[in-house]
Parts: structure tokens; sequence; C-alpha cells
């Protein structure tokens, strides 16, 4: 995102001297981080602190235990639950990877004029905008047991019985992420395709390469910080989801989170922190391990 | 990339197709539920309709077995608005602040970051555990706000990244020179400039709080916003009554986001008008 | 190293615009242009921006094709051809040096697309980096490099298929003065040395006048004239020329009468000048254009309350803005009519009796130095609009 390399820009800037201008600049960022600090920093220092409480039925008690952790690694279900969360970012990375960047490249290089790319880019974004529950629900008269999808497959004569997987499967959860998730690559990707000069292609064309080979020599590489952005985003979104795959698996399959919130309905919250800082834990590898394929800091500095 | 003689190679129509289906994706399943709102008071979830009513939107408001969509509608409007008054002020500074170089200018950008791409649960779970262990009472308006603030926030920074990467200064530095003080440059110039993108932070402040239910969810306290009203619908409700209340917060939603793109295409408007 | 012509005989590399049109949508960037560029010379594009040149320039790299007409390139006609089968070679006004690539990897970039292994192409890269002074430089990344490097990668790696023909988009438009300079020698002498034709699009006139062979100045899709780049100085064909190329002043004026290849003509403000006709014989009344190289003007201070000579080939205005430009002073004139007139006096000339602004002079010259222009009274008023726009831009 252009904002992020605004960012990453003025970081690589030496720290200046003191002076009245970065007093007005700590003045200036106080209250975002006061608030951040309030309500992210100390509520996750207190996850930290609570993931090591004991806990009784009704209440949790203050303690220094790894029984958490080790109640956490030692149950077989949580390997499945990470295994099914994996699987879910795995695919659904995939998928929105593929969409968003063959999207983005249609609206960068394909669409003529500037008014009627940022109309369709718009067409694109509104649907963030919002409600996900609902957008998530759509889908269930489309793909339930009488939906349209299987009225219309009946319809055409390709199946005699509706199919039972389309709802409350996890094709459902896929298509769902999918639908929810995919512009979250298609605007870091675009933001790095726009800025592609133009005359890169063509020299590329003029040099002999073809439409393809130029997308692989040319496009993707100089997308990579987007689609690493977008690869954050989409992960990070899958793998702290509970909502979409509780609500379109039907209850069949559950994620971590979804099992964390189950433990939290069960005011079990000593286990569900430790299992949260676990999660954190994995993701921030994850995310860790896209910078260091695609150092996003140096490509945005660039 | 189009070809020499300014005709489309084959791909574009390759590309079109592909991305007409991806918009039909994208909005295919919103209208369907818009339409099946209107079901008959016999109809089921799905088609065929069995006539058209406004029966489902009648039973939103009439029954109360499916919830309290009203309460939670005004607690949710008030909530979104306070947030996008907070997420403005708070962000629209802070991205003042990012264009100089500032000790620990790293750690905010960082943990703006970090409470972007946090699991939201994992937010709201501190936050209900922050305040069980200090003894108060969770609250949307308090524990509420603050949820949701952790994700606005770290919006409004980017976009107002975004904006000012294309600010030129050279604008206020003119408004200096010409003798406004740090006050009048920020009011006079500054502000008036950056409008658009300050409409656009208030945009996805409002809509990011009306929509917003990872963080909201445990640290919402006893009464619920709509999102998470709608949640406890899915799971108890299972007649198009789900689908008119869809179709009503989509309304709500459209037109926030109408509002302040028209605003902002007006101002731009005017704008590349008065500059030629 | 040595440069085969590409895939054609000798002249391959000549190429031929035939009754070229270029639309795009409403607007007409090339109107009905046809031009031929011999093998092997150095061609300059010349025109005010918008004036359809770079539009030319990319029909002949296949980047557009023309809505109507042909362009050939060694006698074959290309339209249509994907860019690598022409034999055209294109720098980029912005160098679209790949910014991910190294140097090295840059300049082969076409090899490695034509499938020559790693050794052979880096090989030859280095080879023409070596030639462009920047082997150091091999493994750097483009923007790692000043303007000036940047600009010889571009060089070396249009260069590297063999181009029969290199296309050139306001190569030197991106660089300081001072490189600006020394590069549009650098870019005459690579050009001599590969023997191959070059065509150089700009917007400066003095750019076009010091690398070309041919210059061709265009306005509004049209040639307005394709000659050397001494005829377009000395003996611009009509107004516009005379006006954009600069180092002329256009005179104009009815005809009185005619006589042993002379004419006689006033102007509006009743100044009378001699034009040299040749074999026309302009009917009385007709309205002249001719035009008057800037250092062919001699100029002399009129003392206070002094009566203008009034003779053949003066006029009398008041000096307006004094530039000192090393060995001349340009001074320009305001006539008495409003319009601008420039004198280049040499500086030895000038400092022995100096000038000063708002003095009274009188210009004057030799007739044998007017050069008569091709233009009616509408073309003139049509010229005078365009030339405005150029200057301005």
């Amino acid at each position: 995102m252009t904002s992020i390399e605004h960012a990453a820009s003025l970081l690589e800037e030496a720290p200046p001297a003191e002076n009245t201008g970065e007093r007005a600049s700590w003045l200036q960022v106080a209250p975002m981080v006061a608030v951040l600090a309030l309500f992210f920093g100390l509520p996750m220092l207190v996850v930290l602190v609570v993931s090591f409480f004991d806990f009784s039925r009704t209440d949790i008690i203050p303690a220094f235990i790894f029984d958490n952790y080790v109640d956490l690694f030692t149950r077989e279900v949580t390997l499945r639950l990470y295994a099914s969360s994996i699987k879910f970012a795995l695919i659904v990375w995939a998928i929105t990877l593929l969409l968003g960047f063959n999207i983005a490249y249609f609206l960068v290089f394909h669409v003529r004029g500037l008014l009627f790319q940022i109309g369709l880019f718009l067409l694109c974004t509104v649907p963030f905008l919002t409600s996900n529950i609902i957008r998530m629900i759509s889908w269930i008269p489309f793909l339930g047991r009488n939906g349209i999808f299987n009225q219309a497959l009946q319809g055409a004569g390709v199946t005699s019985q509706p199919l039972e997987f389309l709802l409350f499967s996890d094709f459902a959860v896929v298509v769902a992420y999918v639908h929810l998730f995919t512009l979250f690559m298609v605007v870091p990707i675009f933001n790095s395709m726009a800025r592609i000069d133009k005359s890169l292609l063509e020299a590329a064309r003029d040099a002999g390469a073809g439409r393809f080979r130029t997308v692989f020599e040319i496009v993707l590489p100089l997308s990579r910080t987007g689609i690493a952005l977008g690869s954050i985003f989409v992960i990070t979104l899958v793998m702290g989801d509970s909502f979409v795959v509780r609500t379109m698996s039907g209850g069949q399959s559950a994620s971590v989170v979804s099992a964390l919130q189950n433990e939290v309905a069960a005011l079990q919250y000593p286990p569900a922190a430790a299992s949260a800082v676990i999660m954190v834990i994995i993701v921030t590898l994850m995310v860790a391990g896209i910078l260091r394929l695609v150092d996003v800091r140096k490509e945005l500095a660039r | 990339m189009h070809s020499a003689d300014g005709s489309r190679p084959w791909t574009f129509y390759f590309f079109a197709a592909f991305f007409g289906l991806f918009v039909a994706f994208l909005y295919g399943p919103m209208v369907v539920i818009y339409v099946l709102s209107f079901q008959g008071p016999t109809g089921g979830m799905t088609f065929p309709l069995n006539g058209v009513s406004l029966h489902w939107f009648d039973a939103l408001i009439s029954q109360s077995r499916v919830g309290d969509i009203a309460g939670s509608f005004q607690r949710s409007i008030v909530l979104a608005a306070v947030v996008a008054v907070v997420t403005v002020l708070v962000s629209v500074l802070a991205g003042l602040a990012f264009r100089r170089p500032f000790r620990g200018s790293a750690f905010a950008f960082y943990l703006a970051i970090a409470s972007l791409i946090m699991p939201g649960l994992f937010v709201g779970l501190g936050i209900a555990l922050t305040f069980r262990l200090l003894g108060l009472p969770t609250g949307w308006y308090s524990s509420g706000l603050g949820a949701q603030l952790t994700w606005t926030l770290p919006f409004g920074l980017l976009i107002m990244f975004a904006v000012l990467g294309r600010f030129n200064r050279s604008y206020e530095e003119a408004a200096t020179d010409l003798g406004a003080t740090n006050w009048q440059k920020l009011k006079e110039v500054t502000i008036p400039m950056l409008l658009p993108g300050i409409i656009g932070v208030a945009l996805f402040g409002f809509t990011l709080s009306y929509d917003e239910i990872a963080r909201t969810a445990l640290a919402a306290g006893a009464k619920n916003t709509l999102p998470l009203e709608i949640w406890a619908m899915t799971t108890n409700v299972t007649s198009p009554t789900l689908y008119a209340v869809g179709a009503v917060t989509t309304i709500v939603s459209f037109f926030v986001i109408v509002v302040a793109l028209t605003s902002i295409g007006a101002i731009q408007r005017r704008r590349s008008r008065s500059n030629t | 190293m040595t440069q085969a012509t590409g895939s054609g005989a000798i002249g391959g590399g000549q190429v031929e615009v035939a009754g070229v049109t270029k639309r795009f949508g409403e607007t007409v960037a090339v109107k009905e242009l046809s031009l031929t560029i011999p093998h092997g010379s150095y061609c300059c594009l010349l025109g005010p921006s918008g004036c359809g040149k770079t539009t030319i320039l990319r029909m002949i790299a296949g980047h557009e094709n023309p809505t109507t007409g042909d362009v050939r390139i060694g006698g074959r006609s290309v339209v249509g051809l994907p860019q690598v089968e022409r034999g055209t070679a294109m720098m980029f006004q912005s160098y679209a040096l790949f910014p991910h690539r190294s140097v090295l990897d840059n300049v082969a970039f076409a090899l490695k697309v034509r499938g020559i292994g790693l050794p052979a192409r880096h090989n030859q890269a280095r080879e023409l980096l070596a030639k462009v002074q920047l082997e150091k430089f091999a493994n750097r990344l483009p923007a790692e490099l000043s303007g000036g490097q940047q600009q010889r990668v571009a060089l070396a790696r249009a260069l590297i298929t063999n181009p029969r023909v290199l296309l050139l988009d306001e190569p030197l438009s991106a660089l300081d003065e001072y490189l600006r300079l020394r590069m549009r020698g650098e870019l005459r002498r690579v050009q001599k040395e590969l023997g191959i034709t070059f065509v150089h699009v700009t917007h400066t006139q003095l750019e076009a006048i010091a690398v070309a062979d041919m210059v061709v100045v265009m306005a509004q899709g049209r040639i307005e004239q394709a000659a050397s780049a001494r005829d377009i100085f000395v003996a611009p064909r009509n107004a516009y020329v005379a006006r954009f190329v600069g180092g002329q002043n256009v005179l104009s004026g009815t005809v009185e009468s005619t006589m042993n290849g002379m004419a006689a003509v006033a102007s509006d403000k009743g100044a009378r000048f001699a034009f040299p006709v040749g074999e026309i014989r302009p009917a009385r009344g007709a309205k002249l254009y001719g035009s008057i190289r800037r250092d062919r003007i001699g100029v002399e201070k009129m003392l206070p309350g002094a009566k203008p000579a009034g003779g053949l080939n003066t006029t009398v205005g008041e000096v307006h803005t004094l530039e000192n430009q090393g060995s001349y002073v340009k001074v320009t004139i305001d006539l008495d009519n409003g319009e601008e007139f420039v004198a280049h006096v040499p500086d030895d000339t000038f400092f022995r009796n100096p000038l000063d602004i708002g003095d009274k002079v009188e210009a004057r010259w030799s007739a044998s130095d007017v050069k008569l222009l091709d233009d009616g009274p509408i073309a003139f008023e049509a010229a005078a609009v365009e030339a405005r726009a150029a200057s301005a831009d």
C-alpha cells in the first residue's frame, strides 16, 4: 500500500536532532498511541499474563502455572484445529492471490481511462464497506440443499440429486472466505502494479518478450510488495477467524479461534488466553516468513 | 496492455469476462437476499418467491422473538458515529505527526500495524479480561468503543499516509511565508485541502464500526450491537427476517457510502474546475 | 565489437513513412504524413509537444499502428509486425530500466528472452557495457546509478539486439544541462560508429541542429520542413520554421514593385524592405514573407532628436532586453508596430559602443541576406499562433 510505503520511507530517515518539530509530532501521535496502548497493548499483555493463571468453574485465579500450555500441547485436538486453520489459510491464500493478481492486472493494464479505472475499483471496494455477516449469510440461499445453485444444476439436468456438500461444509467456508477477503489482496497488488512504469512493458516487448513472459519477468517481481502485504492480510484474517467457519460449516468444521471462543463461552479464560498466545506466535512466524521472502521495507524504500 | 492499433488483444476479453464474473460473485448473493427479503409470508429461505410482501420487514419490528433489532440498531449507529469522529480526530493528528521523522515513530507505526493484523477476537478477549481484572463492567460505549478503535485507527492512519503522501507541502510553506500561524495554516490550508481524504477516514471509521463483530463480540458487554444481534439471529432465526435485517443494514451502509463518495466527488470536481 | 546491420542488406535501415494518418478517437495526431529517412542517417523529429512526433516514433517502433498508410523499414512494410521482427530498438524517455534487475541483466534481457544461455548473454552484455564505460557498474541496480549512467545503460540495452534503427524518445530531457550537452555529442559519435539509423524525437531546437543530419520540423501532425540541419537553420521554408527553429526574424509586407529579381515591399507601418524573389514575379499588392538571420543585422543607436535615415532594409525601435551570450549579445528590439525583432550583435562590436535598455535604435541589413518564405497570409497567421504556443511550452 502506498500508505505503508510512505511510512516506510519515513522510517528510513535518520533520527533527527531534538527539536520543536519532534515534540509536535509526539503530541500529535500521542492520542493514537494512548488509545492503542490502552485497548490493544495492555489487553494483549493481560492475555499473556492470564495464560499462566489458574481457573475454577466461575473464576480466574492469579497464579503462575504452565498447565494451560501443557494441556494445549497434549490435547490431540489442538493439532487438528491448527491443521484445519492452516489448511483454510493456504487454500484461501492461493485462490485470493490468483483472483487478486488477475483483477489488479486487468484494472491497471487493461482498463483505459482513469475515471473508468476508479469506477471499477470502487465497484470492487464497496462490498468491503458493508456487513461481513450479511455477505456471509447471503450465500445460504445460494448454496443450500434447495438453493439456487442446486436448483440450477438440477434444472439443467446436470445432477439428479441436490449436491449436499455445497452448504455447511468446508467448501462453503472457502467460498465465504474468498468472497470476504479477496479485496484485501486486490488493493495492495493494485497499488504496486499501478506504480509500474508502462514503458517497462513496452521495453520488454521490444526485447522480444511475449505477454506471459512480460508478466513473469516484469509485472510479477515488481508486484511482490503488494502480493506480500495482501498475503499478510488474508492469512491473518483467515487464521484469526471464527465466525465464518462456524456459520458456513454449520458447526462441522472448527478453527483454532472458534475453539477458543467456545472456551471463552465456558468462562475458561486462562486456556483461551494460552491458545491465543500460541496462535499469535504462529501468525507472527508466518508474517515474518513472508517478510523474509519479500523485504517489504527495502522494496518500499526503492 | 493494449496492442498497437488500439484494438483490444484477446486477453482483454478474457480478463473482462473474468472481472465480470468476479463482480457477479461479489454482488450476486447480496442481490439475491435483498430480493428474498420481500418473500411472501408463506415463503421460505430460498427461491421460489411465494408472492411479494413486506411481511418480514414488519416482523423485524413487531416480533420480539427475533431479538432487540431496534435497540441494537440505535446503539450501532451511535457507536459508529462516535468511532468515526474519534477516528478522524486521532488518525488525522497521527498522520500529521508522521510527516516529520521523530524518535519512536517506528514504535508507533508498528503498534498500529500489529493492532491491525491481530486477530480481532483476541483483542476482544484481552479487553474483556482487562476490564474483568480491573473490576470494571464492559459496555458497548466503553470497552466496545475501545475495541473498535484498535481496528479503525490503524486503517485511518494508513489512509492518512496515502493522502499525505500525495500532499504537496509547499502549500503550507506558502501559508507560513504569508504570515499564517501554525493553527491558521492547519485550519485554512491543510485541513481544507485534505478534506476528501478526511471524509474517506470518516467513511471507513463509520462503516468498519457499524459492521464490526470480531473485536466487539467479547467486549460489548450485556447489550449487543447490531452485527452481534444479527450473528445471534443466524443461529436461531430460520426465516427471511434474516434477509430483511440484511437489506436494512446494507441500505444504511450504502447510504453512508454514497453520501461520503458524492461529497468527495463534489469537492474534487469543484477543485478541478477552479484549477482550469 | 562489430555491429552487423540486423537482418537487412545494405540500406536495411531506411525508414519510410508513407501517407500515414493516425487517429486517437476524435483527435488526429498525424495527418497524411510521408517521410523517408535514409539508411545510416541521424534524423531528428522536432516540434512542440502534441505535434505528433512521438506518435511517428511509436509507429516506427510498433507501439502504435497507423490508422491508414504504411511504415516500411529497409523497403519492407512492418505494419502489424511484432517489435522484434522490425529490427528496431527503442530508448524510452524515462529509460524504462527494469528496477528489479541489475544493470547487466537489464542489458542482457533481450538475449535472455531469446533463450541465450547465461554465460553467453552476460559476456555480450559486458562487452556493450564496456563500450559505454559502465562495466564497473554491471551488478548495481538502476536506481543506484546517476541519470547519465542510466541513460547509457538504456543505450546499451537498446543496442544489444544489433538493431537497424534506433529510436530515441526525448533521450536527453531527463538530464541536466551539462550532461545533456555531453550526451548529445556522445549519441552522435555512437551513431557514426555503428552506422545505423537513429531517429531522435526532441522539442529542443538546438539539440536537433547539434546532432542531426536531417531535421524534420513538425506542427499539428504535419511536416513543415524536412531538410539538413544547416538548411533548417539558414533557409527555413516558412515563417513557422523560421520562428520555431529560431535564429531568424520574420518580415512581411505588400509588394510595391519588382525589378531585377528584387521586390520592394512595404510593411503595414511604412518600413520598406527589399526581398530577393529570383524568377518569381509577384503581383503588386501581394503579401510576401521573408526571413533575415539575427546575426546578419547591424544595430545603431540613434541620437536624441535625430530622424531615422529611413532607407531600404532598415527598421526603427526601442531596445527591450539585452542578453549577453558570451560571444554575442542578443538585442531584442520593440518595433513601432509592437512586434519583436532580434539582433545578435558580436560582442566586440557591441561593447565598442554599448546600448542600453530603452535606447532608440535603427536596425539595418543587406537585401541579399533576406530569404523569401513560402507563406500565404493564412499560413502566416497559423504559424505565428503555433510558434507562440511552442515557445510557451
